[in-house]
């Protein structure tokens, strides 16, 4: 190798060497220059995401399997600053296809300074309907014509993102809506179960959201973690009997004139709901409407929700209490000879038409509803320690416990309290002075009807959760009364109503119930002709299957609870039994001797 | 003497060469096939990523899709759809008068709905990703050397799950 080849040697390989040594000083020196922290946060935009992954919020059932809540396809909208072109043609877009979106404050955010470098994000609305995003698909696909024609940048909706998520829709509509309660959708950080199942069972519904990181690089991508989807519910209503339920009610209300109501169909043997009605009706599905539907204090379910005083139906409770301590049996009589009993010689207690009814055995009680038997039963046989002993022993004066939220419940005015006075004994003896939902009657009845043993009432029958079903077991409260008692109630109530024949009695099928008609009480006492008109029913008497409450609140039609609430239970008797498959009693004992 | 010696075991200077060239022709190949797998490992576990991403993205559109149609299923069978249909088809409520019941032996109409099997034991799932595809090639090197003693060591006969 001669002298000048090595120096050409020499040169490129210094050359070389200088370059690289170049590099790495500048790479060093970019390492501590003052930008080095903002390359390296900007850096960290690009480098990945910090999601939240929401789970699909479970499904809700009715027994037969048909869906009353799911979820459907429905759209995140938000705008990524640093890809937007023009702020106008964003906020126009948005403002004029989305409902209660404002041009000025979306003009703000998409016109944000320095939106070049920043790579930051905004949440416009949390869900979009799939129809508002083909809308803007649509508008996109016109302003991408202008654009070519025009050969300028504008319109343009970059920046505008959405994003597919799902949001909760209800299939059935009203049906079934206050049981149900409805999830508050728009924020969803704040979004939960509202009212009824929703929300009181919203954290099984709801799931675990988790928090994870996105990677952009792919060698750092790794599964997802496993994110379960929130627990699924099959609820103890019937569709179609729900379905009858809330036509029926509808139609009563109509027929009636009253301002509200509720029916309940319940199963004694396990308490389990197959219906519960209640009015007003609601859409959970436009939610947000919630207000104009329940102005002020309106319940969402009345049928849990509401206090109030019950009547006559709860005479049904005073002679179980009766039978059961023992104090008078079917061949106790009562003479009712002025047709007013005397409440320690200060206060009168009357009948409902004022009238004497003369000498009376306790099925003449209950079939004429006589006030002053009742009274005379709690006062003078009972006394207050044993009937409010019963009273709680059925679970007045606490909840239910059944499975839905807001249940109300009113306190049972006792002996121990100092408010209480003799009068209440007398009056509560007739379901007056007393305030009860009609949830906690039903349950009490049931207790009536299913040989004296008080279930829980309960609407969720299983949970479905990470592939496996969970059934909800029928729980025993209590057992108020014996089964000889229920039994004896139950018959005497049958042949009540045979004997009056009453319009609550439903042909083939034999029936045991109560009517009720409570007067409404006001600051200067009873003095208004508005009442709650209730039927309280079970049936068939031999072998109880359901159990129907009917409630309709300041009837104009009439004020009789016989008159009002007793054809209510009749219609919905008739179309109960074909719906539960229960064939007349002729036939189903026949079969059953068979 | 001493260079006659050495001079008569010297190598010829271009056997001396052609040893050289062949050294480093010979790392090179070496440091080319290293280079080579690790691209090659790197490329899939980088195609392995993206395929996750592109996976992780197609569930999630399938399961909008699917919550989508569900609900579309849903509200088509609806309550008030089904007897509108009915209705439309000509069938009317039924009157319990005119209803007719038989007597099925075995049918048993209030059979409780199963969604999912009951509850039982699990056994937690394998990961779907191999570990191979998730460690460098040094990573993997270094665990190979670690578990081929372990694996050597371990005594012959029945294993216990």
């Amino acid at each position: 190798m001669n002298k000048q080849s090595l120096w050409r040697y020499v040169f490129v390989t210094a050359a070389c060497a200088i370059f690289g040594i170049a590099i790495v000083v500048q790479l060093v020196r970019i390492n501590y220059t003052t930008y080095a922290k903002e390359l390296l946060e900007k850096s960290q935009d690009y480098q990945g995401v910090e999601k939240t992954i929401y789970p699909p919020r479970g499904t809700i059932y009715d027994r037969s399997g048909h869906i009353l809540a799911t979820n459907k396809i429905g759209y995140e909208l938000g705008i990524e600053l640093k890809s937007v072109v023009d702020p106008e043609s964003i906020a126009f877009a948005t403002a004029s296809i989305l409902e209660n979106m404002d041009y000025a404050a979306i003009y703000q955010i998409a016109s944000t300074e320095k939106r070049e470098i920043e790579n930051r994000y905004f949440v416009l609305s949390s869900y979009v309907s799939k129809e508002d995003i083909e809308e803007l698909e649509k508008l996109e696909e016109t302003y991408a014509l202008r654009r070519t024609e025009t050969k300028s940048f504008k319109p343009s909706l970059s920046g505008l993102v959405w994003t597919p998520m799902q949001q909760r829709t209800y299939p059935e509509g009203t049906l079934a809506a206050n049981v149900l309660g409805f999830y508050n959708y728009f924020s969803r950080e704040t979004a939960q179960g509202v009212y009824g199942v929703e929300e009181a069972y919203n954290r099984l519904l709801t799931g675990k959201p988790e928090n994870i990181y996105l990677p952009n690089d792919p060698y750092l991508v790794e599964v997802l973690p496993e994110i379960n989807p929130g627990a699924s519910l099959v609820l103890t209503i019937d569709r179609e009997i729900q379905k009858m339920l809330e036509d029926t009610l509808a139609e009563a209300i109509d027929w009636s004139g009253a301002v509200g109501g509720t029916i309940i169909v319940a199963d004694p043997e396990t308490g389990e709901i197959l219906g519960m009605a209640s009015t007003p009706f609601f859409n959970p599905n436009a939610y947000w409407e919630y207000e104009e539907t329940f102005p002020g204090i309106t319940p969402y379910n009345r049928a849990i929700g509401t206090a109030y005083e019950p009547g006559s139906v709860f005479k049904v409770i005073t002679m179980a209490a009766a039978l059961d301590s023992g104090v008078a049996d079917l061949n106790t009589t009562y003479n009712d000879a002025t047709g007013v009993y005397w409440v320690a010689n200060s206060w009168p207690i009357y009948n409902w038409n004022y009238g004497a009814w003369g000498v009376q055995d306790m099925t003449g009680c209950m079939q004429y509803s006589l006030n002053v038997c009742l009274a005379h039963l709690a006062i003078d046989l009972l006394g207050p320690d044993l009937f409010y002993q019963y009273l709680q022993a059925f679970g007045f004066g606490r909840s239910s416990g059944i499975d839905l939220a807001s249940e109300a419940n009113y306190p049972l005015r006792i002996p121990e309290n100092n408010q209480w006075v003799e009068l209440d004994l007398a009056t509560n003896s007739f379901g007056q002075g007393i305030a009860v939902t009609p949830i906690q009657m039903v349950t009490a009845v049931s207790a009536i009807a299913n040989d004296g043993k008080m279930m829980t009432p309960h609407v969720v029958r299983s949970v479905v959760d990470r592939g496996q079903q969970y059934d909800v077991a029928p729980q025993v409260i209590n057992t108020p009364v014996s089964a000889e008692t229920a039994r004896t109630l139950t018959d005497m109530l049958a042949i009540a109503l045979e004997e009056e024949a009453s319009i609550a009695l439903v042909e083939g099928y034999r029936v045991a119930g109560k009517t009720g008609t409570g007067e409404i009480p006001t600051e200067l006492g009873y003095t208004s002709s508005q009442t709650n008109t209730s039927f309280v029913g079970w049936g068939p008497v031999d072998d109880p299957k359901f159990v129907v409450y009917v409630w309709l609140e300041k009837p104009t039609i009439s004020q009789w609870g016989s008159e009002v609430a007793a054809p209510v239970f009749r219609d919905v008797v008739e179309k109960l039994v074909v719906l539960m498959r229960i064939p007349p009693d002729n036939i189903r004992l026949g079969l059953t001797s068979e | 003497m001493n260079n006659r010696i050495i001079q008569a075991y010297k190598q010829a200077p271009w056997r001396v060469q052609i040893q050289w060239i062949g050294l480093f022709l010979l790392a090179l190949v070496l440091i080319t096939a290293i280079i080579g797998i690790y691209l090659n490992v790197s490329a899939q576990a980088a195609t392995s990523g993206r395929m996750i991403q592109f996976i992780e993205r197609d569930s999630e559109e399938i399961a909008n899709e699917i919550a989508e149609l569900t609900a579309n299923l849903a509200k088509a069978k609806s309550a008030e759809r089904m007897l509108e249909r009915a209705e439309a088809m000509g069938f009317r409520m039924l009157d319990p008068a005119a209803a007719v019941y038989l007597e099925i032996p075995g049918f048993d109409p209030s059979t409780d709905l199963e969604l999912a099997p009951p509850r039982v034991n699990t056994i937690s799932e394998s990961p779907i990703i191999r570990s191979a595809y998730k460690s460098s090639l040094w990573e993997w090197f270094v665990k190979q050397i670690w578990q081929m003693p372990a694996s050597s060591l371990e005594p012959a006969g029945e294993s216990v799950p």
